[in-house]
């Protein structure tokens, strides 16, 4: 199909986003020709927002839009709690239970030799001096179920033993091999329920 | 003809799309095989706890179209070798031996060369799971596999003269492209060799021929360690022909020389 160039330039940066094939970019693309001007503007608006008014929370590292971020800011949570996630998804899915009332720290990541990932592309120096400042008592590790997630949580207690701090490891609840992400809340909070020390 | 049956041993795992992973596995009778698990990151049933690195699997794996890539259509969990995956060290050897295998392990070949591939690759890790890991084993658990992926290097036999180079006197030294030793008569000035002392040759060669779950019975002092490592080190860049990811990590965790 012939069409003009302002219309194949939309749906070409459609068809880079997940999910959107040739035949959806053209129906978005058509859609948005027919609709109000507003609702464009709208999305174009938001779209080239997002990069500029998204920053990293200086405290858990979580994306947001403003630093400390509105979890680190809250005073009815438990500070001497420490939640260590891969990803800030990991972050929302433990906190969209509503079971964990504490803090959290987005390390960037899992240990993954074979991928190039090793502990200085992660941020383990960070959370280190997060918790020889902080008021820390327990650091649950939360990185996924599999095995780059237990070698991370391993290495990380491994970093922090050394200061007085109780380490423990979300139980398997989680299936062997799973993504918090995509896990659901029942199954996070009994995790967080659940937790061991880790040795 | 149906899925197949077989036993496997993932090597890399990568998301891909919205739900799937692609498995970078190791097969008794095939070899490597690249093949993709559909949905398997959001339903529970077919592949429930597996598809993680390190675990040794039965699969149905279905290759029935030519061209494209392998279906898995299913998994189950032979063993996870839990005691790599909660110790760093072990994980960073572990790790770089799945790197080795995934590189350079061949797709077909000898179904008796694949399936000594396959149980050198379960030893391995079944070695290190169960024995305290250190630079020495790290060092022979590489030439080992280095070994079992058909490129064993020549420790005894003059590359050049196929005298015995230990024997035949003189210095000895390591060609690193021809990938092994020159007796001392046939070396020739300027053409690069590696000097070594004849005692590192020895447990390297020692190395080469111990059983498996033996290995970690022998010794290396910390100079000869320090020696073969270096010798090792340059026959595989050489012979790899690239740098394996994982090494950054395992030089961290396990150098083979104490520093
Ligand atoms: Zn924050
Ligand atoms: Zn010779």
């Amino acid at each position: 199909m012939r069409t003009a160039p302002p219309i194949d330039r939309l749906v070409a940066a459609l068809k880079r986003l997940p999910g959107i094939g040739d035949k959806s970019a053209t129906r978005l693309a058509f859609f948005l020709l027919g609709a109000p001007d507003a609702v464009g503007q709208e999305l174009g608006e938001a779209i080239a927002r997002l990069k500029r008014d998204i920053v990293l929370c200086a405290e858990c590292f979580d994306l947001t839009d403003a630093s400390p971020c509105a979890v680190c800011r809250d005073p009815k949570r438990d500070p001497s709690l420490l939640c260590v996630v891969e990803e800030p998804a990991d972050l929302a899915a433990i906190d969209a239970t509503g079971k964990f009332r504490g803090h959290f720290f987005v390390l960037g990541g899992a240990l993954s030799p074979i991928d190039g990932v090793g502990p200085e592309e992660l941020r383990i120096r960070e959370l280190e001096e997060r918790v020889r400042h902080g008021i820390v008592k327990e650091v649950i590790l939360a990185t996924n179920p599999n095995a780059e997630g237990d070698a991370t949580a391993h290495y990380v207690s491994e970093r922090l033993r050394p200061q007085d701090v109780t380490l423990t490891r979300i139980a398997y609840g989680m299936p062997l091999g799973g993504d918090l992400e995509y896990a659901d809340h029942v199954t996070i909070g009994l995790s967080l329920d659940h937790r061991r020390a880790i040795d | 003809m149906r899925a197949q049956s077989s036993e496997a041993l993932v090597l890399r795992g990568v998301d891909f799309g919205e739900s799937d992973r692609i498995l970078h596995l190791l097969l008794p009778d095939v070899g490597r095989l690249t093949a993709i698990a559909k949905g398997a990151r959001r339903s529970r049933k077919r592949f429930s706890g597996t598809l993680d690195l390190f675990q040794h699997l039965r699969v149905l794996v279905d290759r029935r179209r030519r061209g494209a890539m392998a279906r898995l259509d299913g998994a189950t969990l032979l063993r996870n070798f839990d005691e790599i995956r909660i110790d760093p060290s072990r994980f960073a050897l572990g790790c770089f031996l799945l790197e080795l295998l995934d590189r350079l392990a061949p797709e077909g070949g000898a179904r008796a060369d694949t399936q000594r591939l396959f149980r050198f690759a379960l030893d391995s890790l079944a070695l290190v799971s169960e024995r305290p890991v250190d630079g020495a084993l790290r060092v022979l658990l590489e030439l080992r596999a280095l070994d079992a992926l058909g490129l064993r290097p020549e420790f005894s036999r003059c590359v050049r003269c196929a005298g015995d180079a230990l024997v035949r006197g003189g210095a000895v030294s390591f060609h690193v492209a021809d990938g092994g030793v020159v007796c001392g008569p046939c070396a020739r000035e300027g053409e690069g060799l590696l000097a070594v002392h004849p005692g590192t040759l020895r447990a390297l060669e020692q190395g080469l021929r111990f059983e498996l779950h033996q290995l970690h019975r022998l010794a290396l002092g910390p100079e000869l360690l320090a020696e073969a490592r270096l010798l090792l080190g340059r026959f595989e860049r050489f012979h790899v022909g690239v740098e394996l990811r994982s090494r950054r990590f395992l030089e961290e965790r396990l150098p083979a020389v104490r520093v």
